[in-house]
């Protein structure tokens, strides 16, 4: 066996040890700053250090940041491997990973009483009731849930999930006398008619947030005749080109290039006395409460567009408002203890989550105590009547 | 600090190589305070646990063999040294679990179930069933004469801390170390080994154990999912197992080695055994010959009658089972593997099968053990009895689980799947490929492990299954 293999492979190892640490010393210098290595020696070693401390080297690694998107890349398009946090569906629809989680894993609504939906919701009914404000609640179906056979190998019964922790969730919440809208059967069924999600993105179509704004307004009006306003909206087809989140979720800059933006046709909201785009008026009868599915075509391109718009329209009257992307299962909650004049002169109170917070939501499932009722506070009842 | 990230590859380790190779003298004592930094970087005072181990068995370990020590003194330094160390693995392993049980079992008779035993969590100082055996191993052999006592705490610390071995194996003797404590060389020869076993080790890990984690994860964590789909599952947790707690010990031993260092290995292409015990003889070597040697003979072995020869190999397997961790799934797999061997033994050391083909042997030893995987693996007795429900399809599967064929059926899965089952079906483990390194070998070697690295930089998923134990 020749020697000389062998200091070779030494010397490749070596190279590929050193090199890494050496040449992120050598960037780090380039731009003025002290070797961020160094800053072990700083903090004191305790567990929570030094796992910040590794956290920060890889993050700061130009290395890691140069060659991740390449890999990325690769991976997807030898394997179709969209990475760790999307799942590949078929016709190269992408999913979002916790969202296919939260429909395959065991979801215990009641394991953790503090932590329990059901309890926070039932709670949030009470303490809106004893501002005689009515509360109905949106668990928003997820992508997988409408598009499941985009995933499943097998067929499914119907070509629905069944039974899941959603449905188990309304079953508990319609039994503790919360109103709830389920939109995943119209969903399901729009998907025919029109895209209900998009391909690359969480979330949904501009028609299917209509639709389901159209479902709601009919629910509510149905209960509550007399919240219908006298404000006059029309709409105006607008088309836009989204780049799913998902996208990015493949942190693959190139694959972001290749992968073309989707065309979304949206109707856009507008009064008809003034010819202004919707906006929110904080002194509304209603108030919805939600995540980036609100976001979506609202606040977002093209603007006036998403669900609150149209659910606006369909009540003739303007809406309050409060959107937490990622956040609808406690933090939009605590937005609103802070900003508790929003509940003043309000008569139902809509909160939207998406089904994935049912077990993964922000901070989970707190109890948010409002603050006490004001004397001025209108009594104009207590439930969706 | 694991070996298959980015602080270790890229700090820890050509840090600890250069002032290594650079200091003239005392690099015992220099290994063993990288060791402890090594081993403090989960929890700093986790240090202080095995410096306590350390200090007690080399303080008994130098009453046992101290000239004109009585045996009455001696046997009783011996239990003092194997008190203290299973107490703290006791302590630190098995207190919550007992407390639980013990109230449970309260409560079942009729008491309140609260307060008899305090329950609180206690944190599970990463590595220390492997220790504290390597501890305890030193002060039986010095006891046995199998070994002289260390000549210095600095070198039985060097022993028990070094970082290679210290977490995950292989449970290293001392008479192994000994005498490379005292001596050992520095060669090219034996660095480039090191260098092409941690290569190996490292792109195992990241190539393959991790990928099949994710699938496995996938199912175990899934509620009742398909019979097909429960059973790729379970064969991803084998790979997963084999190939992350094999790399780790190709890693380990191949650190050893850039330090001078031999120590044996511990797998032996476990997946082609062709019976249960020939299982045992080729899976996790380490333990199942500290087991022999240090529980079983002791016991009487198969010395005795038959029957003591089954109820020691069940009992060895069952705390073989205990010794991976406080739950009812590790000693339910502990009880599964030691009833197949003494089945085995009954059939003398025969397996039930055993005029099957070969390739029939190996397929039905194989299903044997992911059996017991699925048992090892399950975070509870009741989930291990759902998943082989599953597995056998006594469960009907959930209408959601229908969705977890997009997690596991990829392009990338099923590539890695079939490179996972032709590596574990052939006989040819690592320590093969690199006895007879060349130049074709160390080029495979190379791209190899810039490939193994560039995955590490996207894979966020990066467990060490037996650190927790």
């Amino acid at each position: 066996m020749p020697l000389s293999y062998r200091p070779w492979l030494i010397g490749f190892f070596l190279a590929v040890i050193y090199s890494l640490p050496l040449s992120q010393v050598a960037v780090e210098a380039s731009h003025g700053e002290w070797p961020q290595a160094l800053d072990v020696f700083r903090q004191t070693p305790t567990a929570a250090n030094l796992r910040s401390f590794e956290r920060d080297t890889e993050h700061a690694s130009a290395a890691v940041a140069f060659v991740r998107p390449w890999v990325q890349s690769l991976r997807f398009e030898l394997f179709r491997d969209p990475g760790e946090k999307t799942t590949l569906g078929s016709g190269g629809w992408l999913f979002y990973k916790p969202d296919v989680q939260y429909l395959v894993e065991p979801c215990r609504l009641d394991s953790v009483p503090e932590n329990s939906p059901v309890r926070a919701i039932v709670r949030f009914r009470d303490q809106l009731a004893s501002r005689s404000i009515g509360l109905l609640v949106i668990p928003m179906p997820a992508k997988p849930s409408v598009y499941p056979d985009r995933l499943a190998a097998r067929s499914l019964p119907g070509g629905s999930l069944g039974w899941t922790h959603t449905q188990e969730l309304l079953e508990l919440l319609g039994r503790a006398g919360v109103e709830t809208v389920d939109l995943r059967d119209s969903l399901v069924l729009w998907r025919g008619q029109s895209a209900g999600y998009l391909k690359r993105d969480t979330h949904w179509s501009a028609a299917a947030a209509r639709k389901a704004a159209e479902l709601v307004a009919a629910r509510i009006l149905a209960s509550d005749p007399g919240i219908v306003g006298s404000t006059e909206y029309l709409t105006r087809p607008v088309s836009i080109d989204r780049r799913g989140d998902l996208v990015r979720m493949l942190e693959a800059p190139s694959l972001e290039r290749t992968l073309p933006a989707e065309p979304v046709e949206c109707d856009q909201v507008y009064a008809k006395r003034t010819g202004e785009l919707y906006t929110d008026d904080p002194h509304s009868p209603v108030l919805v409460l939600g995540d980036s599915y609100l976001r979506m075509y609202q606040t977002d391109e093209p603007n006036a567009a998403g669900f609150i718009a149209h659910l606006a329209r369909e009540l003739r009257t303007s809406l309050t408002s409060i959107v937490n992307d990622g956040g609808a299962s406690t933090l939009v909650r605590r937005q609103l203890a802070r900003s508790p004049d929003l509940l003043a002169g309000k008569r139902l109170v809509i909160w939207e989550f998406v089904e994935r917070d049912i077990r993964f939501g922000a901070e989970g499932w707190q109890d948010v105590p409002l603050p006490a009722v004001q004397a001025s506070s209108p009594a104009s009842g207590g439930k969706l009547r | 600090m694991v070996f298959s990230s980015h602080i270790f590859l890229f700090y820890f380790l050509p840090a600890v190589l250069l002032i290594y190779y650079l200091l003239p003298r005392g690099r015992n004592v220099f290994l063993t305070l990288v060791s402890y930094v090594f081993y403090g970087w989960w929890q700093p005072w986790f240090v202080v646990l095995m410096m306590f181990s350390t200090g007690l068995d080399y303080l008994c370990g130098g009453i046992i063999s101290r000239p004109g020590a009585g045996s009455r003194v001696r046997r009783m330094a011996l239990v003092a040294a194997i008190l203290g160390d299973l107490g703290l693995l006791a302590f630190f392993k098995y207190y919550t679990f007992t407390a639980e049980n013990l109230n449970r079992l309260a409560s079942l008779l009729g008491g309140s179930g609260h307060g008899f035993l305090p329950v609180f969590a206690v944190a599970l100082p990463i590595g220390i069933s492997f220790y504290t055996f390597e501890s305890m191993s030193y002060t039986i052999d010095v006891y046995r004469g199998i070994v002289k006592p260390a000549r210095s705490l600095s070198d039985l610390s060097c022993f028990i801390s070094l970082f290679p071995h210290l977490v995950a194996g292989p449970i290293v003797r001392y008479n192994i170390i000994a005498e490379q404590l005292e001596h050992r060389e520095h060669t090219v020869e034996k660095f480039t080994e090191g260098v092409a076993l941690f290569i190996l080790g490292f792109a195992k890990k990241i190539l393959l154990a991790n990928p099949m984690g994710s699938v496995a994860d996938a199912v175990f964590n899934a509620n009742a999912p398909y019979a097909l789909d429960a059973w790729v599952g379970v064969i991803a947790y084998a790979f997963q197992i084999y190939f992350d707690f094999s790399a780790y010990s190709d890693m380990a031993i191949g650190l050893a080695r850039m330090f001078g260092f031999i120590i044996p290995k511990n797998f032996a292409t476990p997946y082609v055994s062709e019976s249960i015990t020939e299982f045992w003889r080729r899976w996790h070597i380490s333990l199942s010959t500290w087991l022999r040697d240090y529980l079983y003979i002791p016991l009487g072995g198969n010395q005795r009658s038959p029957r003591r020869t089954y109820f020691n190999l069940g009992l060895v397997m069952l705390l073989g089972g205990l010794w991976h961790g406080a739950n009812w799934t590790f000693l339910a797999w502990g009880a599964y593997h030691g009833s197949l061997l003494a089945t085995e033994r009954w059939c003398g050391k025969k397996s039930l099968y055993s005029w099957l083909p070969r390739p029939g042997r190996v397929a039905v030893t194989f299903v044997l053990v992911l059996i017991s995987w699925a048992l090892f693996r399950s975070p509870d007795i009741s989930h291990a009895l759902s998943y082989l429900g599953c597995m056998f399809g006594w469960t009907a599967a959930s209408g959601p689980a229908a969705l977890l064929s997009s997690e596991i059926y990829t392009p990338h899965h099923l590539a890695i799947l079939a490179i996972c089952a032709c590596l574990s079906f052939w006989r040819y483990e690592v320590y093969d490929f690199v006895i007879e390194l060349n130049w074709s070998k160390a080029l495979v070697l190379a791209p190899l492990f810039l490939l193994a690295i560039a995955a590490m930089f996207t894979q966020s998923f990066n467990p060490f299954l037996y650190f927790q134990f």
